[in-house]
């Protein structure tokens, strides 16, 4: 018995050595380290790639120019981009204005009034029309949105401003749902009861409480679906004709016009590298990555200012500075006093300006003073009626977005079977520049470019993620890394291609001569889901228990050991999940391969990480803008690159379902 | 024997109840809000059982008894806040001035414009504090800002807090101290001329000087207005309450004088309770 008890011990006293434990624990922890700061140096190197070559044409055109030239003619050295730049702003503008009451009612109605499974289905459908890949969107805004706005309004083609701000609106659409919706969620309960309990109707109670406490969340969904606006490619390239001019006048929904991202996806293809064109059009990235930039710093603040809502005293401060004068406080408060009258005489005074500009003076005037009386007739409504109209205005709204997304669907689905059902339409090559013959090489290129983008992030998100969750203060460093990930995610895809193109081909091509190939385009979309996979893996770490790593530390494991037996094991299926949204995204997305990997001339399947392939996303642009009378087979590769990326988003909401419920903490 | 014996026990206790609602109906007429056999689920989980008590005007009611026992529920009967759950069923009546609360035709906002609520955690608007005195008037339809501004500085008066907010009122709620916090519920229940203030639990969240400041304001509140407060602070309940109801597992055990309760407790459940052999 002695002698075996004393084996025992000696057998433990040989295992255990903690001292080469903590020196591994050590190398580890600067291992993930150097994972994470990547991340945070391929924004750098994003930065410095734009500015440099935006440097570069600046020298050659004065800023001035180029920011305020109202003629844009490359090829013949005019740089004026200012009709870009006001193009990318009206659509948005219009895309927001569509966009914001829409989603806002939707979300109200999701989060306060609708009955549980009705919301599941609202939910389900909005999560869809946030999976469809933008050329999707653009084959549908091309063949359908176009021809159907034209013959509504009697016009010579449908390309134009308005069909831009309609299929932005649509595409921003998901992501003002869900941010509003998370906001008005985020209002404590304790704030309706109190409401309620002096006697409030549910609509009184949404309208004066839930949404002014909600509001700082409301605004980020707004500036979110902005930017999601701002960045959207594919389909402004196909429905918005892409002339570089200003409206006339400048509310002429049915004028043709250009956005920056559009300029730069139609112009990008042809240039030569490093030509001045070539420059201009990165300088237009730089403005674009720019307002994006601004987007995503102003909603960070204003989401980390929700979370002190609650709790502190946000407002206290700004008060005290303002009673330093008289004069400032009497201004505050005719401000307060009137503050009602005069934004909603501003609005007035903005809808009768575009009337005015549309109809003339009369109808703007009779149609003001209408909407003057219906505000004020519906402030004399009881307060009962008064909910039931508000409710069925809600009510509306969320029917005609699901009827929406019901729309776009099905119009895929019809058009896109016949084609699906051809026998060997998913089998066979493509003829006739795809107007004949099947998909297949799309097929597995995009299989390629999907499965090799995801391995890449992965790689380098995970141990990123992993750092950021158990291994990183809250320091200055920590910060700096986080705030480059955010804004690498929030990055719009052509700037990517921009970067793919500059950072990637040309470099191989230089060194190897291989020219567009399946590995830069692998790079190029694993770089852009990489914030996704890191915030995911974070997120999913975060999520287990503090307890679990207690119990493994207690038993004398060191840190490293415990995450990777016990906390990474649990966290999988989060990660899981992460991955495999971000395939689907990966699957959607055309800009950034259309000039890294992808080539017109590709038709053959090839299992080389140096040869161009094709790709769904790419084939289906091509099919909808370059080659005429496709319709048929465009439509089959629509439903094909949708059915892909909706049967990823299902995979991954089982996993999430399945995992949900298993969950034991 | 056994059932026998705890069949006995029921008959005694229903004897028990009956005395105890004779009791108060002798003790006066003026009764503002009373139970009628009160029964109240959520889902299959039975909450309150055949609750019968009548609540004496201008008086402090305190309801007392073990968490989980029902008391916070029974007092959302009473301005049917137990409506916006999902899964409750209510049989029985809550009469109020007469009225049953769950009659058809009775108008809910209306009633639970009399009968005001106090919460266990303060909770203000996340607005300023004069947005939060305006904002119970203004729905009800109070628009002149003159008489808004009068009707905050009345209530602000009566819940002691007028003085410390007077030069701040512009400022956010939630820059209050919890204490004030809580005191500015009461202004802003009081804001809509309530008959009824039901309290639940309202020092739970508090330290003990603010706890101290909310009951002396209750006592000087019983003046104008019937109060019937929840309560875990049984030393709370018998330092301000006229009459103390003590309730256990969904039932109510015992219902009287404050100081009856307190001393000479009838039930044993009561006693255990009080003498903190359980709880």
């Amino acid at each position: 018995m002695a002698s075996e008890t004393s084996l025992e011990e000696k057998f433990f006293i040989e295992q255990f050595k903690p001292i080469e434990l903590k020196d591994r624990d050590k190398q580890i922890k600067i291992l993930l380290f150097v994972f994470a700061s990547l991340a945070t140096i391929f924004v750098f190197l994003i930065i410095v790639f734009l500015f440099s070559s935006g440097l570069s044409f600046f020298g050659e055109v004065p800023l001035t120019d180029f920011l305020f030239g109202t003629n844009w003619y490359p090829s013949a050295g005019f740089f004026g981009a200012a009709p870009i730049i006001i193009g990318t702003f009206l659509v948005t503008f219009g895309a927001i204005i569509i966009a914001v009451p829409l989603g806002l009612a939707t979300a109200i109605f999701i989060a306060e009034i609708a009955p549980p499974k009705i919301r599941k289905i609202l939910k389900l459908s909005v999560e869809i029309l946030a999976g469809i890949p933008s050329i999707v969107y653009g084959f549908f805004g091309i063949m359908f949105l176009n021809r159907f706005l034209r013959d509504l309004f009697g016009l010579s083609h449908g390309n134009m401003w308005l069909s831009g701000s309609l299929i932005l609106a649509v595409m921003s659409l998901p992501t003002i749902v869900s941010v509003c919706e998370d906001a008005i969620r985020a209002v404590p309960n304790l704030y309706r009861d109190a409401s309620y309990a002096m006697g409030a109707t549910k609509w009184q109670t949404i309208r004066k409480v839930v949404l002014p406490a909600a509001i700082s969340g409301i605004t980020a969904a707004i500036i979110l679906g902005m930017g999601r606006a701002l960045g959207e490619t594919m389909a402004m390239m196909l429905v918005i004709g892409n002339c570089k001019i200003f409206p006339e006048p400048i509310t002429n929904l049915f004028s043709c016009i250009a956005v920056i991202t559009s300029t730069i996806g139609l112009g990008f293809g042809p240039t030569e590298k490093g030509s001045i064109e070539q420059r201009s059009l990165i300088a237009l990235g730089i403005v674009l990555f720019i307002i994006t930039l601004l987007i995503n710093i102003l909603s960070n603040i204003i989401l980390t200012r929700i979370k002190k809502k609650f709790t502190g005293d946000v407002k206290k401060r700004r008060v005290k500075k303002l009673q330093k004068s008289i004069f400032f406080i009497e201004l505050k408060q005719f401000y307060q006093r009137y503050k009602k009258l005069i934004t909603r005489g501003l609005i007035l005074f903005f809808i009768g300006w575009v009337l005015y500009t549309w109809i003339g003076l009369l109808y703007s005037l009779l149609i003001c003073l209408g909407l003057i009386g219906a505000i004020y007739g519906i402030k004399r409504l009881s307060t009962v009626h008064q909910q039931r109209f508000w409710h069925t205005i809600i009510l509306v709204s969320s029917i005609f977005s699901v009827f929406i997304v019901g729309l776009i669907i099905s119009y895929i689905v019809i058009n896109g079977l016949p084609a699906f059902l051809k026998p060997g339409f998913l089998t066979d090559y493509p003829r006739d520049a795809g107007r004949e013959g099947g998909i297949l090489p799309a097929i597995i290129g995009t299989l390629q470019l999907t499965l090799g983008s995801i391995a890449f992030a992965l790689l380098f998100g995970i141990p990123a993620g992993i750092y950021l969750s158990e291994y990183a203060k809250e320091n200055k460093i920590t910060k700096i890394i986080r705030a480059g990930i955010d804004n690498l995610n929030g990055t719009p895809s052509i700037v990517f291609a921009l970067f793919g193109v500059v950072f990637f081909v040309y470099p191989l091509t230089t060194a190897f001569g291989w020219g567009r190939s399946l590995l830069a385009g692998i790079l190029t979309l694993g770089l852009m889901i990489l914030p996704t996979i890191i915030r995911t893996t974070e997120e999913a770490v975060k999520a287990i228990p503090q307890p679990f790593r207690e119990g493994s530390l207690a038993l004398g494991s060191s840190k490293w050991q415990g995450i990777s037996k016990i906390v990474i094991p649990a966290a999988i299926p989060g990660i899981v999940t992460g991955s495999v949204l971000s395939m689907g995204r990966s699957a959607g997305e055309t800009a950034p391969v259309m000039f890294t990997a992808c080539l017109a001339s590709s038709r053959f399947i090839s299992f080389s990480l140096i040869e161009p392939v094709m790709a769904l996303t790419y084939h289906l642009y091509r099919l909808s803008g370059d080659v005429a009378g496709a319709l048929e087979n465009a439509a089959g590769t629509a439903l094909a690159l949708l059915l892909i990326v909706l049967i990823l988003y299902g995979i991954a909401f089982v996993i999430r379902n399945r995992y949900e419920k298993k969950k034991q903490w | 024997m056994v059932l026998n014996t705890s069949r006995n026990k029921e008959k005694n206790e229903i004897e028990e109840k009956n005395n105890i609602s004779q009791k108060i109906n002798n003790s006066g007429d003026d009764i503002v809000i009373e139970t009628v056999k009160l029964n109240l689920w959520y889902d299959d989980n039975h909450v309150l059982k055949d609750i019968n008590l009548k609540f004496k005007k201008n008086k402090i009611t305190a309801i007392i008894g073990p968490s989980g026992c029902g008391k916070s529920t029974l007092i959302r009967c009473f301005n049917r806040m137990n409506d916006v759950i999902e899964g409750c069923k209510i049989e029985g009546k809550v009469l109020f001035n007469g009225e049953n609360l769950y009659d058809k035709n009775a108008d809910v906002r209306l009633n639970r414009k009399k009968i005001g609520m106090i919460f266990q955690k303060p909770n203000p608007f996340p607005m300023s504090i004069i947005d939060n005195m305006t904002y119970g008037p203004k729905i009800h339809k109070v628009e002149d800002p003159k008489t808004l501004e009068k009707i905050a500085e009345k209530c602000l008066n009566r819940a002691v807090l007028w003085d410390e907010v007077n030069d701040r009122l512009e400022e956010s709620a939630m820059s209050l101290s919890g204490g004030q916090q809580q005191r500015l519920c009461i202004a802003r229940a009081l804001s809509v001329e309530p008959e009824i203030l039901l309290m639940d639990e309202p020092t739970a969240s508090l330290d003990p000087i603010a706890t101290q400041k909310i009951e002396e304001l209750i006592l000087e509140l019983k003046h104008e207005w019937t109060v019937i407060i929840v309560t875990h602070n049984m030393q709370q309940a018998a330092r301000i309450s006229d009459y103390t109801a003590f309730m256990y597992l969904g039932e109510l055990i015992e219902y009287g004088d404050t100081t009856q309760i307190f001393e000479k407790p009838q039930q044993k459940l009561t006693e255990n309770y009080i003498t903190g052999r359980f709880g």
